[in-house]
């Protein structure tokens, strides 16, 4: 069993700080969706839990252990960090013969990997012909060679069609429910919503929020009040946050229900309404990243350095 | 074991792309112009003075200069092109301590380099084969010059290809590779022979042909010397900047 570690993990190229602080854990048995906006640090933390990238401060351990010091890596982490990680003029089978023969894999997994992604047909054509689809589900292949406990994907989603989405959701949780480690990145929500058991957000390299994604949608408490200013005030005073719905009612985080109900009570202001909020994970997710909204088509090369 | 795997892994990469046949078409190109000039070239008086000797079908057939610059280039490309198409991202996985994992890297270029200056030298001695009794003039070298040529040149292309492997690593960019690879095998050495005539005995040219019997300063051993510091300083230099630089 082998929980991902970040331990205040900061991260700058030249003088901009790309993660800043950051602490997180992906454990076993489920999948661990990471959130946050393109440019949030995604990417960088990634590759410094895999040994791409140093850490300025903070580690980041796997098991326990840093990457490099696994006694054997590249079976135990399955990765996929860049879509494009292939020569255009190799054959996609050839590409997997060189990744089975530095981790050690018999050939025989090769053709098994290509037909479990559907690339079979397409095996020995160059993998300047494919599409970003088909690239994506050859990344994977490379990442289930070893077939590791753990899996490191850096937005495996990006250029799949809905029925390449839906085997990847398949395939990650049944990962997950063998008792493997999926750590998932994704700037796409509805993703994520259907595919993670826990997620962790961050932006401009900050921790966000992180828990299941059950008890994060039910965060909220919708309040209405003819009195949402004064209540509105009481509120954020009481250390919980505030945010005004269109219609004029409010969302609450950060206080329980009872505690709302108890500072309306105490301030003698009148509440028509106090109920559980379960909101959509891409509404929470701009409110938790400043509104920022969720870029469609991802860079393939998020953090570039100055 | 691991050895084994990880070495196949970085031959694997290099066979299995249009790289070396590309490299093969360039040699065949060469060694054909080699052969139109024994048939059509001739010197100031008319005869075929440049290949009535031995030692003058030697210097001819020598293409160990040649291979410097060839598999210079090899190595120079297949190192950078990795990090332009991101293939040390799992080649880094696969072996995280970077400098093993330069290593086989190395080892594998060596090697490629060695080839490409043997199939240079083959294709050279067969094109002057075929062309010197087409031309009227019979062959003269012997199999002992044959075997010192070839080795000539095996020698001469694995330094060039470690060299190439080296700038490669370090700039990344190919076509920053192979401008790197270009001035130092051919810009650098007249510069440095222009400020000292000493540096003449040391540059790639003149190892090239100590090694193919053609020149006789220094000796082969001080020359097989010079070429493996011209191999293994970039190499190093690559290796020791790859180790500290993160993977972007």
């Amino acid at each position: 069993m082998h929980t991902l570690t970040i331990e205040r993990l900061t991260k700058r190229y030249k003088k901009k700080t790309v993660v800043q602080d950051l602490s997180l854990e992906v454990h076993p048995g489920r999948v661990t969706g990471f959130l946050g906006p393109n440019g949030a640090g995604k990417s960088t933390t990634m590759k410094v839990l895999l040994g791409l990238a140093s850490a300025n401060e903070g580690r980041a351990t796997i098991g326990g252990a840093r990457y490099r010091d696994l006694s054997d890596p590249g079976r135990t982490v399955g990765a996929v960090l860049e879509s494009n990680a292939f020569h255009p003029g190799r054959s996609a089978r050839s590409h997997l013969l060189v990744l089975a023969d530095g981790i050690g894999v018999p050939v025989a997994r090769v053709d098994e990997l290509m037909e479990l992604v559907g690339l079979s047909d397409a095996r020995d054509r160059n993998v300047g012909a494919y599409s970003l689809g088909m690239r994506q589900r050859l990344g994977l292949a490379g990442a289930l060679l070893a077939d590791p406990p753990v899996l490191v994907l850096d937005e495996p989603g990006n250029g799949l069609d809905p029925q390449g989405i839906r085997w990847l959701r398949d395939l990650l949780r049944a990962r997950a429910k063998d008792g493997g480690t999926v750590f998932v990145s994704s700037h796409l929500m509805s993703e994520v919503e259907h595919l993670a058991d826990e997620i962790v957000v961050i932006d401009r390299g900050r921790l966000v929020t992180a828990g299941a994604i059950s008890d994060l949608e039910r965060q909220g408490t919708l309040v209405r009040t003819p009195s949402p200013e004064q209540l509105g005030k009481i509120v954020e005073a009481a250390g919980g946050t505030v945010q005004v719905r269109p219609d004029g009612a409010l969302t609450v985080r950060g206080l329980a229900i009872g505690e709302i109900g108890d500072h309306a009570h105490a301030a003698h202001i009148a509440l028509h309404e106090l109920s559980p909020q379960a909101g959509s994970l891409e509404d929470l997710f701009l409110e938790w990243t400043g509104g920022a909204a969720p870029v469609e088509a991802a860079s393939p090369r998020e953090e570039v350095p100055e | 074991m691991n050895r084994q795997r990880l070495l196949r892994a970085e031959l694997r990469k290099l066979w299995t792309t249009r790289m070396p046949l590309s490299f093969l078409a360039v040699l065949i190109v060469i060694s054909g112009i080699n052969a139109i000039a024994v048939i059509y070239g001739h010197d100031a008086d008319g005869t075929k003075g440049f290949i009535m000797t031995r030692e003058d079908q030697r210097s001819l057939l020598a293409f160990a200069a040649n291979t410097m610059m060839m598999a210079g280039l090899f190595g120079a490309i297949a190192v950078a092109r990795e990090y332009g198409h991101h293939t040390v991202i799992p080649m880094f996985l696969a072996t995280p301590r970077r400098s093993r994992a330069m290593l086989f890297q190395l080892t594998a270029i060596v090697l490629a380099g060695a080839i490409v200056g043997l199939v240079g030298e083959a294709l050279t001695l067969t094109a002057g084969a075929i062309s010197m009794p087409i031309a009227g003039q019979s062959i003269l070298i012997t199999a002992s010059d044959v075997v010192r040529l070839l080795a000539a040149a095996a020698i001469t292309g694995a330094a060039g290809a470690a060299l190439g492997a080296g700038i490669g690593a370090i700039v990344r960019n190919t076509g920053g590779a192979v401008i790197g690879a270009v001035v130092i095998l051919m810009i650098v050495p007249p510069i440095a022979v222009q400020m000292t005539n000493d540096a003449a005995s040391w540059v790639p040219g003149t190892l090239a042909n100590v090694l193919s019997g053609v020149s006789e300063e220094p000796s082969p051993a001080a020359a097989v010397a010079a070429l493996v510091v011209w191999g293994l300083v970039p190499a190093l230099a690559g290796v020791a900047v790859v180790r500290r630089r993160d993977v972007v």
